[in-house]
């Protein structure tokens, strides 16, 4: 029966050159072959022409890089990779950081009633926005950084700062005794505070009354530093930079090329997150400001309790898009020697190593990166999102 | 749904089958519409056949010699920020040591010096593009190390310039030795074998000392000469050349020191990729040419004459027989016999090519020192050609 019916069906098709169906599954298993031939030659490509395998990551890395406690040049490449992953963590997480409240602050100044600094966050945003974030790094680097005064005759202010071209050097902790048992009673001051916080919340809740809770919250902790310190006979001290020839002892120093790509990266991306917020506040719908201008909210009031708390939930999918933007164009350090990530891939590669496999890490790593961002981005989207009532 | 898959299944049987017996025709229809794929799964049987003799190369599994002989120009990877060595002029042109030793090798290969094509490559791309095959020849003061040798799967021929690695400081910078630099910033290029000694030499003598790494000398010049740190090292003859293009108004060539001291060995010559035998021997043997010839007095005005000479020696260098009943020689190496004629013509001797481009005459002002002839106390020693 059912081949008559096939056969039946057969005398009305097209010819299979002309069916659709048919063609479809050629074209379809065509791109296939081709997809799989094409890596398939590439990888026999890569093969022939290249070591592959990561034996050579148990290697002496055999170069040094500066500003790295705790590696040194006889360690394995693994270990010098291992700095570069932490440089590109520590940029990137610093760069976002300040990125966000200089983009918030802009982006909240573009709105201004005030014609000044509206027109000046304007030229902030428009300026920064259309100059490619390596131009703007480079200059940073070259015609700021560097025009600083040489080491010998470095710049001190207050005798607590000293600022070259070779970095900024501030006051910074020195650990005593003691200091371990301090940074647990700090701990336990934050346990406590976040205790109290919840309790004046709870209070206010049901009773109506203003709840300081920040206040509560920052007395606590301030109360367990102060008492700790003398409780356990001042277990940091003050440490002042100090010049001693071509270098820089004590407190804590901000290398240039660090400082400068921070600072490019993130005047460029504040830039954008900038515009980003400003679209986000105009998102929300006007009724919601009127709204709040009628039960006489100050204007901080209406922007912190009003509007901010709905452009946030807006915000935060493009926000996420221009922290991943930031984390990857670290990468343009390479033009400025600042030893993260990739700079320090293309050192390994350069000291003979293979390419494949070291740009694998690299991408490997990025992906990491971005997926981390990902998830945390999702995870707050997904706390802020709006639930529908039951 | 069973039906689909079954089409699906015995089309794919159907592709693979004509890809195997690279037969097509007779299956029909269905696979009418990809003509473009049979002609690759056939070409790629063709390359199978070729190079069934177990050699992997990526490309046609000839030698680069043939492929640089059917392509008719040389592809060469240089540097093009060190004068003297390898950089390029106003008018846009390639000069240098190493250029003229590109030419060198276009010249025995091509029998024209001016088929060259320059690629320039910073010190980390250098291994890279010679192992992808997008150069034929690196000669970019490159140093002849074991691990490059081994891991960087490259062939080193004979070292055409024997250099060591020097610091520069500024003049007023109160440096007179290395120990002086205790405690300072020292600048360098990433990826060479100058960041790894200057990392060796300091632990050895206990110094203090940052490496400032930098992709290219461009970078780097801009933070030496805003004082970023206190000395540059590099090979010697890469700092002369610096040194003597430095500009006035950062105080011209006097403004800066070369220290004395050397911390290494850095033989640099042409590198090729590894397990190429007939164009590592070329490439090996036109060098070798300009070494021989410099030994003979061969040079670009002499050269007629030489033809004529009575030493069978010369004569056999330059490809003429020493009389009409001997045959000229010719060694297999897959060049002309008389490509050292084209080279010394086109380009020169190693003596020539060296005081034109870093010589005692030249900006640079190098002695010849270690790259004298082994006859004049130096370490350029050509094998005999015969």
């Amino acid at each position: 029966m059912a081949a008559e019916a096939l056969g039946q069906r057969r005398a009305v098709r097209p010819p299979p050159w002309r069916d659709i169906r048919v063609l479809r599954v050629v074209i379809q298993v065509a791109f296939l072959v081709v997809v799989v031939a094409t890596v398939w030659y590439l990888y026999n490509n890569l093969r022939s022409n290249t070591r592959l395998g990561f034996d050579w990551l148990q290697q002496p890395a055999g170069f040094s890089i500066r500003d790295a406690p705790g590696y040194s040049p006889g360690q394995r490449v693994l270990a010098a990779i291992r700095v570069g992953f932490f440089n590109t963590a520590q940029v990137a997480f610093l760069g976002i950081a300040l990125a966000t409240v200089l983009g918030i602050i802009i982006g909240i100044a573009r709105l201004s009633t005030n014609w000044l600094v509206r027109r000046a966050a304007a030229l902030y945003v428009e300026a920064l926005r259309n100059i490619p974030v390596l131009l703007i790094i480079v200059l940073i680097y070259g015609a700021v950084m560097l025009q600083l005064p040489g080491v010998a005759n470095a710049g001190e202010f207050l005798e607590s700062f000293i600022f070259s071209n070779r970095g900024v050097s501030v006051p910074w902790y020195q650990s005593q005794e003691g200091a371990t048992s301090y940074v647990a009673v700090i701990g336990l001051g934050v346990l406590v505070a976040a205790a109290l916080w919840v309790w004046r919340t709870r209070r206010f809740d049901r009773t109506g009354e203003p709840h300081h809770r920040v206040l509560w919250a920052l007395g606590t902790v301030a109360g367990f530093i102060l008492a700790g310190y003398f409780v356990l006979g001042a277990p940091i001290a003050l440490s002042l930079p100090e010049l001693e020839g071509r270098r820089v002892t004590g407190g804590t120093s901000l290398g240039t090329e660090y400082a400068a790509l921070l600072i490019g990266l993130v005047l460029y991306t504040a830039s954008h997150i900038a515009e980003i917020v400003r679209g986000s506040i105009q998102a929300v719908p006007h009724g919601q400001t009127e709204a709040a201008n009628a039960i006489a909210l100050t204007g901080f009031q209406r922007l912190r309790y009003v509007v901010l708390p709905q452009a946030f939930r807006i915000m935060i999918p493009p926000l996420a898009n221009q922290y991943l933007n930031l984390t990857k164009n670290s990468s343009l350090a390479v033009a400025i020697g600042y030893p993260e990530l990739t700079r320090i891939i293309g050192t390994v590669i350069g000291n003979g190593n293979p390419a494949p496999p070291s740009i694998a890490i690299l991408m490997g790593c990025y992906l990491i990166f971005s997926i981390g961002i990902s998830i945390i981005t999702n995870i707050v989207n997904r706390a802020l999102s709006l639930e529908p009532r039951t | 749904m069973t039906r689909k898959l079954l089409l699906l299944l015995a089309l794919v049987l159907a592709l693979v089958a004509t890809a195997c017996t690279d037969g097509g025709g007779d299956q029909a229809g269905e696979e009418g519409g990809e003509p473009g794929l049979e002609a690759t799964d056939g070409a790629a049987v063709q390359t199978e056949q070729t190079d069934g003799t177990g050699a992997d190369a990526g490309g046609t599994g000839e030698s680069v010699l043939q492929d640089v002989q059917s392509r008719g120009t040389l592809r060469c990877g240089v540097n093009e920020e060190v004068p003297g060595f390898g950089f390029t002029t106003e008018e846009g042109e390639f000069e240098g040591f190493d250029i003229d030793f590109c030419r060198v090798v276009a010249a025995a290969v091509l029998g024209d010096s001016e088929a060259v094509e320059f690629v320039s490559l910073t010190a980390e791309q250098r291994f890279t593009a010679l192992q992808s095959g997008e150069i034929d020849v690196l000669i970019r003061n490159t140093t002849w190390t074991a691990s490059r040798d081994g891991g960087e799967e490259a062939d080193f021929t004979l070292p055409t310039f024997y250099d060591g690695q020097a610091f520069m400081v500024k003049g007023d910078a109160g440096v007179g030795a290395i120990d002086d630099l205790d405690g300072s910033d020292v600048c360098t290029l990433s990826g060479t074998t100058t960041e790894l000694n200057l990392t060796t030499e300091a632990e050895a003598r206990g110094l203090d000392i940052n490496a400032i790494t930098f992709d290219d000398n461009d970078q780097l010049i801009q933070a030496f000469q805003a004082d970023r740190c206190d000395a540059w090292t590099s090979d010697a003859s890469q700092l002369a050349g610096v040194r003597s293009t430095w500009p006035d108004g950062e105080g011209g060539p006097e403004a800066l020191t070369i220290l004395d001291e050397i911390i290494s060995k850095e033989p640099l010559g042409p590198a090729v990729r590894e397990g190429d035998a007939d164009w590592f021997d070329a490439v090996n043997w036109a060098v070798i040419a300009t070494i021989q010839a410099e030994e003979f007095e061969i040079t670009q005005d002499n050269l007629e004459e030489m033809r004529q000479s009575d030493d069978p020696n010369i004569l056999r260098l330059l490809g003429e027989a020493a009389s009409d009943e001997e045959p000229t020689l010719d060694p297999g190496l897959g060049l002309d016999t008389d490509f050292a004629v084209n080279v010394i013509e086109q380009v020169g001797n190693y003596g020539e090519i060296f005081e034109r481009n870093v010589g005692a005459d030249s900006n640079l002002g190098l002695e010849r020192g270690l790259n004298a002839q082994w006859t004049d106390g130096g370490l350029h020693y050509a094998p005999p050609y015969r």
